[in-house]
């Protein structure tokens, strides 16, 4: 007579959705497809800037779940977190666990990083996209083959925080099938959109 | 089912495709009026530009935290809704207790109370319109109504006090 109410615990909003979804989006396409140094590489990382910008500005004024507040950097409840899993323990997290904050905020600060050295490197807009191609190559040359021979500081840090963000997105898909088989919960469903 | 909150939900999501839309906007904008300073120093236009950018900027702001209040009332209806689901199942499984009603009247009784009639409570039932409708009369007979609006309002009556109804959309109003 009563339908069992199937809620699922975790439910991102669609701000989360949206942001989290063009960030990968964006490193997809500047990892993969467009030219390190070129014009589209350049507008995707400003897109890129906007969506980690909105999602900064969503952790002061978003609903609980999406707040700083709710997820806490902290080695300590980390550790817990860990010995819960080792405990064996499944905790309801209405918002990232304790490792998965860390993450996030190791995956946020290593976005910055590459945000900050990339526009170093190219330069603000009216000198690195003056409407012809020939401006970007001659701010940004360093793309290429020739570009490993270069010996340009601000690359090496734009390439070792890509590096890094691979890494850490590894760690970030590894996180999330180890917490989706350990709970046999639907985190992946939580961020897909149209779920609720 | 809980269309208000579907609605509700709806709306946050076509905002917040406006307010990403609005977000790379400001983003583009900032970085290229900081460009222009840095280039050509502050001047008259670039003043202006720089006041618009800002004014975009505070309408994300703004548009951020319209969005959040829409999912929050999305919640809270989802949520009241949930609680008034769960008080009125108590209340007619209490009623049904209390009338001795069979189970197939319970169903047949279930599907009248949501609004069927008797044809579409036989398509449901895959049974005869006959026998649905001998079991409806044995239902009003048993809750001492005579109709299908009477047994609905039999629930209504008193699931809602109009004092406090009334005075809660005054409130809001």
């Amino acid at each position: 007579m009563t339908i069992p109410l199937t809620k699922p615990l975790r439910n991102w909003d669609p701000v989360v959705k949206l942001t989290h979804w063009s960030i990968v989006a964006a490193v997809l396409a500047n990892g993969a497809f467009t030219e390190g140094g070129s014009w589209p590489h350049i507008w995707v990382g400003y897109a890129l800037t906007g969506m980690l910008a909105l999602r900064l500005l969503w952790g002061l004024v978003g609903p609980r779940e999406a707040r700083f507040s709710a997820f806490p950097p902290s080695l300590s409840r980390a550790l817990a977190h860990i010995r819960e899993i080792k405990a064996g323990k499944v905790h309801d997290q209405s918002s990232h666990n304790p490792l998965g904050a860390l993450m996030v905020y190791a995956i946020w600060g290593t976005l910055g990083m590459i945000i900050a050295s990339g526009i170093a490197m190219a330069g603000l807009p009216p000198k690195a996209v003056s409407h012809d191609r020939h401006a970007v190559q001659q701010v940004a040359p360093d793309h290429g083959e020739e570009r490993e021979g270069e010996e340009n500081p601000l690359g090496e840090a734009h390439e070792a925080a890509v590096n890094l963000l691979y890494v850490l997105i590894v760690l970030h898909l590894g996180g999330v099938i180890f917490e989706t088989h350990r709970s046999g919960r639907g985190l992946v469903l939580a961020m897909l959109p149209g779920r609720r | 089912m809980q269309r208000a909150a579907r609605s509700l939900e709806h709306k946050a999501l076509i905002l917040t495709l406006v307010l990403g839309c609005q977000a790379l906007a400001a983003t583009f904008f900032a970085i290229d009026v900081a460009g222009d300073i840095a280039e050509a120093g502050l001047g008259w236009h670039l003043s202006i530009e720089l006041g618009a950018t800002l004014a975009l900027v505070g309408g994300v702001v703004l548009g951020a935290f319209h969005v959040r209040s829409l999912i929050e009332r999305g919640r809270q209806d989802q949520a009241l809704i949930a609680a008034a689901r769960g008080a009125m199942g108590a209340l007619i499984r209490a009623r049904f207790a209390e009338w001795r009603l069979t189970t197939a009247e319970a169903d047949v009784a279930i599907f009248a109370i949501k609004g069927l009639d008797v044809a579409e409570i036989a398509a449901l039932r895959g049974s005869a319109q006959g026998t649905v409708r001998a079991q409806l009369t044995r239902i009003y007979a048993k809750a001492g109504t005579a109709s299908h609006t009477g047994l609905i309002a039999l629930f209504m009556d008193e699931l809602i006090d109009p004092a406090s109804t009334l005075a809660e959309q005054g409130e809001h109003g």
